[in-house]
């Protein structure tokens, strides 16, 4: 297939996206307003119990609870779509294209993940206002560093979305890796070592340092970053081999389309 | 040499390990001439699902080889699914919250087609569905037989040259049925596309279908031309309405399946006989002094030879 194909692909994903986007709204505005009342939440909550902690780490709660949002997006928009899709009959569909299933469920899930940014740039904008904090968003630094973050998420996306291929409904493990998403990004709050290797950790660490203390991709300690690359990398080619092999085995049982 | 733009050879697939082993498609061979329309025919469990899926990819098949149009599509399914178009049982396969119009522009692009060029196409795809005033409204909104319409003209959207349609009739009421087969075959033949197509409602395959592949047990056991099918009955159905006869006689004679009292000594048989049996039934009848008031003749239709076939599985 020509680049000029994967274009098309590109098109006609992010077109359907947003052409839902716009015909629902009342979808994604209960999206915001949700996400953002939680977040009012853990702030007004924190702030009554421990106002002098709350006071010294507003950045970080807001950069946190930012990425968490898109991670959440990334990995769960990618799971629940496989579900969604066989739901609908629509997944065996999406096999026959000379692309590839897994090609066009990735360009489904960026797209998806293009549409949570919306929803998440919002909700930024709303905690800074709640919060009163300034942040400093450098493009070149945050935009790779976010980048290869959420692919570590992408990553646990693609397995859950193979074992969704598999077992169709995996709900509460969605909910569960939620969970330990949040636990994910909070990690460089409790030191580390070892574990930034785990999905999220690292970026979450960098990523704090970049809006909250103006720190650029240059000035980044080079073991860090490439940590963050194999991480990012190596969680998106495991959890890709894991849904190959997923799909390949539903295939071989027959239960592809099967919902 | 025959030139085929699918060629299915030696297909084998089995769910199950150890004694549960199912077998669902049994060494099974046959091929499809480009521009041909043939119908996949089987009672329920027969394999013909499996089959579809095992030449797609879908069920990942354990022996044989599957060519569409001069691809080895289990070497290189991509390339094989540039060639082909699919739906799968029913009306859902579809986006019902776009319009029928983004449906067929979305699954276009997905197949790799600049949507710009070809609207042409899904204009007149839409037009021959019936479906232009219909064109921008959500799938949702639409009847039963409106979405398997644009399901099918969904499928049809993108540039295929094999079609494989698994029960495209499937839930719909009889006029819906007729509207659509006429439809479907009418587009086929105007592109030329190969269809094998696969349903339990023999009238689709009948009005759809040149060819007919009727599988049992994952197996081929007949593989010819409607046409010449339903030639390769002798016999035909009979009517017979009489009076003045005993109704256990009459259900006594040769040929005679059934026996039916209406108003007052009337009577009416069904007979199913070649033509010199039919003579030789006329004449018993006469012996037994009984008056044929009328006959009507049945032609016989792909059930009776699907029945025959699969020895009416």
């Amino acid at each position: 297939m020509s680049a000029a194909g994967y274009a098309r692909l590109g098109r006609a994903v992010v077109r359907r996206e947003l052409t839902l986007f716009v015909r629902y709204p009342f979808e994604a505005v209960g999206a915001v307003v949700t996400l953002t009342a939680l977040f009012g939440l853990l702030f007004f909550g924190g702030s009554m119990l421990a106002p002098r902690a709350m006071a010294d780490s507003t950045a970080g709660l807001v950069v946190g609870y930012f990425l968490w949002v898109m991670a959440m997006g990334s990995y769960q928009d990618t799971a629940g779509d496989v579900m969604a899709e066989a739901s609908w009959g629509t997944l065996e569909r999406h096999y026959l294209t000379p692309f590839g299933f897994g090609t066009v469920l990735l360009a489904k899930s960026l797209a998806k993940l293009l549409v949570h940014f919306v929803y998440a740039g919002i909700v930024l904008a709303a905690m800074l206002l709640i919060t009163g904090t300034t942040l400093e968003i450098d493009v070149l630094t945050v935009l790779p560093v976010a980048a290869l973050t959420l692919a570590s998420s992408f990553g646990v996306g693609f397995a859950l979305g193979g074992v969704t291929v598999l077992y169709k409904n995996v709900t509460s493990w969605l909910e569960m890796v939620g969970f330990v998403m949040a636990g994910l990004i909070a990690v460089p709050a409790f030191g580390g070592g070892y574990l930034f290797a785990l999905p999220l950790a690292q970026g979450s660490a960098l990523l704090q340092r970049a809006m909250r203390d103006g720190v650029r991709l240059w000035e980044f300690d080079p073991v860090a970053l490439a940590v963050l690359v194999v991480t990012g990398v190596g969680y998106l080619s495991v959890g890709y081999g894991v849904f190959y092999l997923c799909q390949r085995r539903a295939r071989r049982l027959g239960v592809l389309g099967d919902y | 040499m025959t030139d085929y733009t699918l060629r299915v050879e030696n297909l084998r697939k089995t769910f199950g390990e150890g004694e549960g082993t199912t077998t669902a498609v049994d060494d099974l061979s046959f091929a499809v001439e480009p521009g041909e329309l043939v119908g996949l025919l089987g009672p329920n469990g027969a394999g013909k699902t499996t089959t579809i899926k095992s030449i797609l990819g879908l069920v990942l098949p354990d022996a044989g080889t599957i060519d569409i149009g001069g691809v080895d599509a289990r070497e290189h399914p991509r390339r094989a699914h540039a060639k082909t178009a699919a739906t799968m049982e029913g009306a859902r396969n579809q986006y019902w919250r776009l319009t029928v119009r983004e449906n067929l522009a979305y699954f276009a692009a997905v197949a790799g087609e600049d949507v710009d060029d070809v609207r042409e196409r899904h204009d007149h795809l839409l037009e021959a569905f019936s479906l232009t005033e219909h064109a921008d409204d959500q799938v949702r909104t639409l009847s039963r037989g409106m979405k398997q319409k644009a399901s099918l003209a969904s499928v049809l959207a993108r540039d295929a040259e094999v079609v494989f349609l698994d029960e495209p009739t499937l839930g719909l009421d009889v006029g819906s049925a007729v509207e659509l087969r006429s439809q479907l075959r009418a587009v086929a033949e105007e592109r030329d596309l190969t269809v094998l197509l696969s349903s339990h409602d023999m009238d689709t395959v009948e009005a759809v279908c040149e060819r007919a592949v009727i599988i049992e047990d994952g197996e081929v056991v007949v593989d010819d031309t409607i046409d010449s099918l339903l030639a390769g009955f002798g016999t035909r159905g009979y009517r017979v309405t009489v009076r003045g006869a005993e109704a256990e006689s009459l259900a006594a004679l040769d040929d005679v399946d059934a026996v039916e009292a209406l108003d007052g000594d009337t009577l009416c048989l069904d007979a199913t006989a070649d033509s010199d049996a039919f003579y030789r039934l006329v004449g018993r009848l006469e012996e037994m002094d009984a008056r044929i008031e009328g006959v009507e003749t049945r032609e016989p239709d792909l059930e009776t030879a699907f029945v025959d076939a699969t020895g009416g599985a």
